[in-house]
């Protein structure tokens, strides 16, 4: 009998379905890879089955017992342990203290027993061959022993399923080898574990079995070793894709910008030079570099090593100023953190950013100003009423084009994009990459992240895909298909793919 | 969008004047009538503080609080008396009080703004420090230069300028008193500057989003230390203004509770103690808010020790009134 048997499971949020009648199953003393893309339902499914969400339909059966209306309690009580990818730990507590947090054990006077938590984690931490002191504050140890005390934590109370959400994000081989050993060591003991994770070489090096899921929907499961890198991933992404729009190839100049073995925190040793006009893409898993390395050339973060250069000009790094006397500008990701200012009107919020570039009056003109707007407005096709209603009353995607304005209106000649369709509609989408279409016909040089393929192939005449802080493919625009960038941003370039790219 | 009725939305956006005229009618009341002279009082009287308060505000915009404004006041106003007494000047004196301020409030600023220790602890401990020193060196340099007294800075009356100074502090241009003029005269220049200039919009942003701010290349720091810097100047020239009025600084009371004062002026001024939401001639209406609850108070020949629970209970009226108004409104759409 399975250990874990999850059946026609469903469920909606807001009348959206995210989940549509899925299975997983779990055996004893497995590791069981669940596979999908950003958004393909896992983290949901896995969320109802530790109780953090209702499920609408479907059957829970763990180790014999049916889990009815499960709280988080209920499920690690029957022994099933999430360690999430954003560590649950109390950075000012003790490592012992984080073990027993609400479990402490207490002597008949109500006091708790430190030393029996002491002895009984330094017990656990031996057999398990894991170097942490029960002692220390959680703030002091490594992200590594951080995701190994995590796990710890869940054997301590017997889990028997243990669910690890992409452990190894933060981990460097040597770290991950370990984090390996101990896991498969604990599969022979009998404990079996869910494990999340877009890193083919890895989930081919620790799972057992898989089950794929995509739109929510269950796409299939079996062996491993009886199934290959490119299978799962076309079962991942779907099988064909066929794109509305054509891109068409554009003339591009001289050299613009230019990195020489550029290093920074996130990703090291980018090299590229980019000729003006061009519109690259640079895509990756999250926490790929990619985001990072705009960051980096605008300032925002400072660059370690290497250096950056714009026609001809070496930039100064850690400077956002000396960024934008060079002439670059960067669109953040996560729009309303760090590009909306939300007491500020449509026309100050795009006024913004030039009024910190060079000399200007001490006096803002604002009919100026709002002509300027109006300008881009139209330009843009920005829709909204008036330019002195806030920013915060447009639409996402009217947002977007705002900051856009703003850095256009600095007279920026190269233009990081980072995530610059995040959360917006299928409609403002495609006019902000016709946009950049656009923009890069009048000369701008356009660098931009994206996770999401077909856009990339819209639009990038280059796409570089980022693993681990390094480009480890570049594919020319007749590349671009969502197998190849899975392909790369997962590392699994199997022999099958010789000479293609990876030479930056 | 459905745009708002003209009156309501005013209504949401001056509720400091309203909250002024109930209070002003409330003194109307308690005084049978208003003169002219009276009206002009409550002005004269709202001069100090509401320029502290106006330095305030800009500081709230930002989203910081600065708690040292009160000892501030009576550490500059204390050693302007003693310049004034060294160098019988007004101008010397007034010069030291605006520098003195400055760099009290840089002092402040570097503190917040590049050391990033947070505002209101800074703040706090320069408010401690303020005070004591004003009140040490009272006690510890020269009789002759605090003006012979023995723990309050007193101006020299011998001195050639004292007349000059002090009929500056108390006398009348067109029957409006100097000092009101000053306080309306650095509401229009603060108001330009808060609402018309580049670093007015800095202001805004920072306190509004610092985040965001800052990605568009506004240094989030030196706004900071310019906020607070020039608060201190305008804590100086409220200094060199208490000096002029009073012709003397006691370092134990002048300035007690004005930081308290000068939030409230700013709060009921509507500007958000969050940053970025606000207007700056919201504060004079604030400062003079107050003024008038004291002459209420007086007028009722109440004992002044009510003073503060009624101010306290306004304040929370008031604020009470500006959030629990939009929620109602919310709830009526």
């Amino acid at each position: 009998m399975s250990l874990l048997e999850m059946r026609g499971i469903s469920k909606s949020f807001n009348g959206v379905q995210v989940l549509k009648d899925v299975s997983l199953t779990v055996e004893k003393g497995e590791v069981h890879a669940l596979l999908g893309e950003n958004g393909a339902g896992k983290s949901t499914l896995m969320n109802i089955l530790t109780g953090i969400y209702t499920r609408d339909s479907g059957t829970v059966l763990f180790d014999g017992q049916e889990l009815k209306d499960t709280t988080v309690r209920d499920s690690e009580k029957a022994g099933i342990a999430f360690v999430h990818q954003e560590l649950n730990l109390f950075n000012d507590l003790t490592v012992y203290e984080n073990i027993f947090l609400g479990k402490e054990y207490v002597n008949r006077l109500g006091k708790v027993d430190k030393r029996r938590m002491i002895r009984e984690a330094e017990e656990l931490f031996a057999q398990l061959g894991v170097n942490v002191d029960p002692y220390v504050k959680v703030q002091e140890l490594s992200t590594s022993q951080k995701q190994l005390l995590e796990i710890s934590k869940a054997l301590f109370f017997e889990a028997k399923l243990l669910i690890l959400d992409e452990p190894t994000t933060a981990l460097n081989n040597s770290e991950i080898e370990h984090l390996f050993g101990i896991i498969r060591s604990l599969k022979e003991k009998g404990t079996s574990f869910i494990f999340i994770s877009h890193k083919m070489p890895e989930i081919f090096a620790l799972s057992d079995s898989y089950t794929v899921f995509r739109n929510g929907e269950y796409i299939g499961s079996g062996r491993l070793s009886e199934t290959n890198t490119d299978e799962i991933i076309s079962m991942m992404v779907g099988r064909t894709y066929t794109s509305a729009e054509i891109y068409t190839p554009r003339k591009t100049g001289e050299p613009a910008l230019k990195l020489e073995h550029y290093s920074g925190p996130g990703f090291h040793d980018i090299s590229m030079e980019v000729p003006r006009g061009a519109v690259i893409g640079l895509t990756g898993l999250q926490g790929s570099g990619a985001s990072a390395l705009l960051q980096c050339m605008f300032g925002i973060l400072e660059a370690t090593g290497g250096s950056l250069t714009v026609n001809g000009t070496p930039v100064k790094k850690g400077d956002i100023h000396a960024a934008m006397k060079a002439g670059m500008a960067l669109l953040p990701s996560n729009r309303k953190e760090n590009s909306v200012i939300p007491d500020m009107s449509i026309w100050e919020n795009l006024s913004l950013a030039s009024q910190n570039l060079g000399t200007g009056s001490f006096h803002v003109n604002r009919k100026a100003e709002e002509a300027k707007y109006e300008n881009y407005k139209e330009i843009l096709n920005i829709r909204a009423a008036s330019s002195q209603d806030l920013i915060t009353s447009l639409s996402g995607g009217n947002q977007q084009k705002v900051f856009i304005a703003r850095w256009l209106n600095t007279g920026a000649e190269i233009l990081l994009f980072d995530n610059p369709t995040q959360g917006i509609d299928v409609g403002a989408k495609t006019e902000i990459y016709r946009l950049m279409e656009k923009l890069a016909g009048q000369g701008k040089t356009i660098l931009f992240t994206s996770m999401e393929v077909p856009e990339i192939r819209k639009v990038a005449d280059l796409c570089h895909v980022f693993y681990n802080g390094s480009i480890i493919g570049t594919l020319s625009n007749d590349q671009i298909d969502e197998t190849s960038v899975m392909r790369y941003s997962t590392n699994s370039i199997g022999a099958q793919q010789p000479g293609r790219g990876g030479e930056l | 969008m459905k745009k708002k009725s003209g009156f309501t939305k005013f209504l949401g956006e001056y509720s400091y004047i309203f909250v002024f005229i109930i209070i002003f009618i409330g003194y109307m009341i308690a005084n049978n009538g208003i003169t002219w002279p009276a009206a002009m009082n409550i002005l004269r009287h709202s001069a100090a503080v509401g320029i502290i308060g106006i330095g305030m505000g800009m500081i709230c915009l930002t989203g910081d609080i600065d708690l040292s404004v009160g000892s501030m006041l009576a550490i500059v106003s204390g050693f302007s008396v003693v310049i004034f007494n060294i160098t019988d000047s007004v101008l010397l004196t007034l010069l030291f009080s605006l520098a003195f301020g400055a760099v009290l409030g840089l002092l402040n600023g570097l503190l917040v703004g590049r050391l990033e220790i947070p505002a209101f602890i800074a703040t706090l401990a320069t408010m401690l420090i303020f005070r004591s020193l004003s009140q040490y060196f009272c006690q510890h340099i020269g009789k002759d230069l605090i003006g012979g007294g023995s723990s309050v800075y007193k101006m020299i009356n011998a001195n050639e300028q004292y007349k000059p100074f002090y009929n500056f502090g108390n006398g009348k241009l067109f029957t409006i008193p100097n000092v009101g003029l000053i306080l309306i005269a650095v509401t229009i220049a603060f108001v330009y500057l808060s609402t018309s200039t580049r670093f007015g919009k800095k202001v805004y942003a920072v306190g509004s989003n610092a985040k965001a701010a800052l990605m568009t290349g506004i240094s989030v720091a030196h706004i900071k230390v310019m906020v607070f810097t020039i608060a201190g100047l305008l804590v100086g020239l409220a200094s060199f203004i208490w000096v002029g009025m009073n012709a003397s600084s006691d370092p134990a009371t002048t300035g007690n509770s004005y930081e308290m004062y000068a939030i409230s002026a700013v709060v009921l001024g509507g500007i958000s103690m969050s940053g970025g939401r606000g207007r700056i001639l919201g504060v004079l209406f604030g400062a003079m808010s107050y003024t008038v609850i004291d002459k209420i108070i007086v007028a009722l020949k109440m004992d002044s020790l009510i003073n503060n629970a009624i101010k306290g209970v306004i304040l929370l009226v008031v604020i009470a009134i500006q959030i629990v108004t939009p929620k109602i409104r919310a709830k009526l759409r």
